[in-house]
């Protein structure tokens, strides 16, 4: 902040609400005025979020499912870590666990390079061509994921579905003409939602990542050129340091888009996906919802929070130094 | 932070785009090329869309063909009509604007007076408040969900639009302290100061002074609530349960997994397009100021 505020307000810091006897008008004012601003939100947060999440653990070590929520209340207790133990020695969500972390490894992986790739070419083209990518990315990042689950639903359709109809144009084998993509699991998971969700994704950090690209000074890459740098010794040491905060944001976002991944997969397959399309966020969905198991339902949540947490332990701390920095 | 005017950034970097291929000295003949993939990659981006707007026209033969029509050979509205004849359509695309408009209006509400308070104001527990706001929403949704349904429940507000727009609140609060703040901060103090010293009260300084600089930064702020909102599928998925209460999002996908619609995806595409339409319409209003809202939260933050 300036010097002037801090003029202005020299108690701030340290007495939050000064006591009415030194009442000096504007001073004392600019002292709680700040904790009336985000007094609402506070409230609001603490009522949709931090109360939730205490309630989230609450279930977790409790017993609650539907029928001892509607006609057994009294039966509701603590159990402890039992409600751990029993999901943590379950296959079914360790096998939910594994298609979770392959889906995002590979979706991440694809989302960052492919838009770093094509905020390059951004880079490098006329300006009509540019108008006419980001016009089409535009449209893309509007339609909301359950859409897009949709149209792709349609679009990998085994009669009249696109896909199948260029590989079979492409291959010239008839076999692709009706090929059914969900029948196997791993290639409608891997292959139709990760392009879907792939699809989604790619607007928001081509153009992301274009516009970082438009902050790396010309005069850098210009004197790295004269020094005889090569193309990709340019990019390596003069492009990549300036918009690695970006990159690293876009991994961490897509890291959140991906791990929790449901809606497209949930309209993909029109609201029931087989067991093979389980992934940690339609686990907890089918458990806690579909079978009325909340308290196994809070504890996958709570497991999913803690492994979310754990990879993005380091992002974390470098968005609270944002935070200080201003 | 100190008065540096940052908005700036942007725009010279633009202006210094418009020669900058002399001054790099790119390989002026590699051009063609990159901008025929930068065409064959938007056409790809685009074509899940065209195929939604041009399957709902399609005639019945059209789309029951093995191999699929790129181009309409008749003109059909009868997947429009079987989407506008359904019940629930209307109601959801009724109860959605109303979620969507409420969670946007209390959002931006609540969220502005914390952005103030952020990029204005030095107080204990700031740096808290603005690092609470960005780790908060990396919270799953999904995790989320369930402890609403008992509370909203237990308050008698499940299965209400009302309940709903609490809900969407755990996103749009955040999301808007956050950007509002570095769109603020962007407000040079001086304005302020020379209203106060003009005589203006405190009151009379934000109203006058950073209200009106602010609304370019709501509008943008507000259209990316709204599409949030708008596309929220979980939550309304679970906090509402009648059919005549449910959002556009979840009658969708009740819509196409009916048994007579499953397999019907002229309509499903009909009603994908007609769902998604409001939030198109929007950013093709607010495209130009989308674009550079997002470099601003991004790239900056």
């Amino acid at each position: 902040m300036s010097v002037m505020e801090s003029d202005r307000v020299p108690t701030a810091a340290n007495e939050p609400k000064a006591p009415p006897a030194v009442r000096r008008g504007v001073r004392i004012r600019g002292n709680y005025l700040p904790y009336v601003l985000i007094a609402p939100a506070v409230v609001v947060l603490v009522g949709v979020l931090a109360y939730p999440l205490v309630d989230l653990f609450l279930l977790a070590f409790q017993n609650v499912n539907d029928y001892l929520h509607l006609s057994a209340p009294s039966l509701v207790r603590f159990i402890g870590f039992d409600g751990f133990t029993k999901v943590l020695s379950s296959t079914e969500f360790w096998q939910s666990t594994e298609r979770t972390v392959l889906f995002t490894l590979e979706v991440v992986t694809a989302s960052v390079v492919l838009a770093l790739l094509f905020g390059l070419l951004l880079q490098r083209v006329s300006s009509w061509a540019k108008v006419t990518v980001v016009t089409a990315l535009m449209f893309v990042w509007a339609i909301p994921q359950i859409v897009t689950g949709t149209v792709f639903r349609w679009l990998f359709a085994n009669t009249g579905g696109v896909a199948d109809y260029v590989l079979y144009r492409v291959t010239g084998d008839k076999g692709w003409r009706t090929h059914d993509w969900f029948a196997d699991s791993n290639q409608g998971l891997y292959v139709v939602v990760a392009l879907a969700v792939l699809w989604g994704a790619l607007p928001f950090l081509v153009i992301g990542i274009n516009a970082a690209l438009t902050q790396v000074p010309k005069e850098l890459v210009e004197a790295s050129k004269l020094d005889g740098a090569n193309g990709w010794q340019t990019f390596r040491h003069v492009v990549l340091p300036v918009i690695k905060p970006f990159l690293v944001l876009c991994t961490a976002l897509s890291f959140i888009w991906d791990f929790q991944v449901f809606a497209q997969i949930w309209s993909l397959r029109q609201n029931s996906p087989e067991e093979g399309y389980r992934v940690l966020g339609i686990y907890l969905y089918q458990e806690g919802l579909g079978s009325s198991h909340y308290s196994t339902s809070a504890v996958i949540s709570i497991l999913m929070i803690l492994l979310m947490l754990a990879v993005l332990v380091f992002y974390i701390r470098q968005v609270i130094k944002i935070g200080e920095q201003d | 932070m100190a008065l540096s005017i940052k908005p700036g950034r942007v725009r010279p970097s633009g202006v210094r785009r418009s020669h900058e291929n002399e001054v790099v000295g790119r390989r002026r003949w590699a051009t063609p090329i990159w901008n025929t993939v930068a065409v064959v990659f938007a056409v790809v981006m685009f074509f899940p869309i065209y195929w939604m707007i041009i399957t709902p026209i399609k005639t019945g033969k059209d789309l029951l063909s093995v191999d699929p029509t790129f181009w309409p050979t008749g003109f059909s509205t009868a997947s429009f009509k079987t989407v506008f004849t359904d019940p629930n359509f209307l109601p959801d695309m009724r109860n959605v604007a109303i979620i969507t408009v409420g969670a946007v209006v209390m959002g931006l509400a609540v969220g502005f007076l914390g952005a103030v308070a952020v990029a204005r104001f030095r107080f204990t527990g700031r740096n808290f408040f603005i690092a609470a706001m960005l780790v908060v929403q990396m919270v799953p949704l999904l995790s989320l969900v369930i402890p609403m349904f008992f509370i909203l429940k237990n308050i008698g507000l499940y299965d209400q639009g009302f309940g709903v727009i609490l809900a969407y609140l755990v996103f749009t609060i955040p999301y808007v302290v956050w950007t509002l703040r570095s769109f603020i901060v962007n407000i040079p103090k001086e304005l302020d100061e020379a209203a106060l010293v003009d005589g203006c009260t405190r009151w009379g300084a934000f109203v006058r002074v950073i209200l009106p600089l602010t609304v370019p930064g709501l509008i943008t702020t507000g259209v990316f609530c709204w599409i949030q909102a708008w596309n929220e599928f979980v939550i309304a998925n679970i906090l509402l349960s009648s059919n005549d209460q449910q959002t556009a999002m979840v009658w969708l996908t009740g819509f196409s997994s009916t048994p007579t619609h499953g397999a019907d995806y002229g309509s499903q595409m009909a009603g994908a397009l007609m769902v998604s339409l409001p939030v198109i319409i929007l950013f093709v209003i607010f495209q130009r100021r989308v674009a550079s809202g997002l470099t601003a939260g991004a790239v900056k933050g």
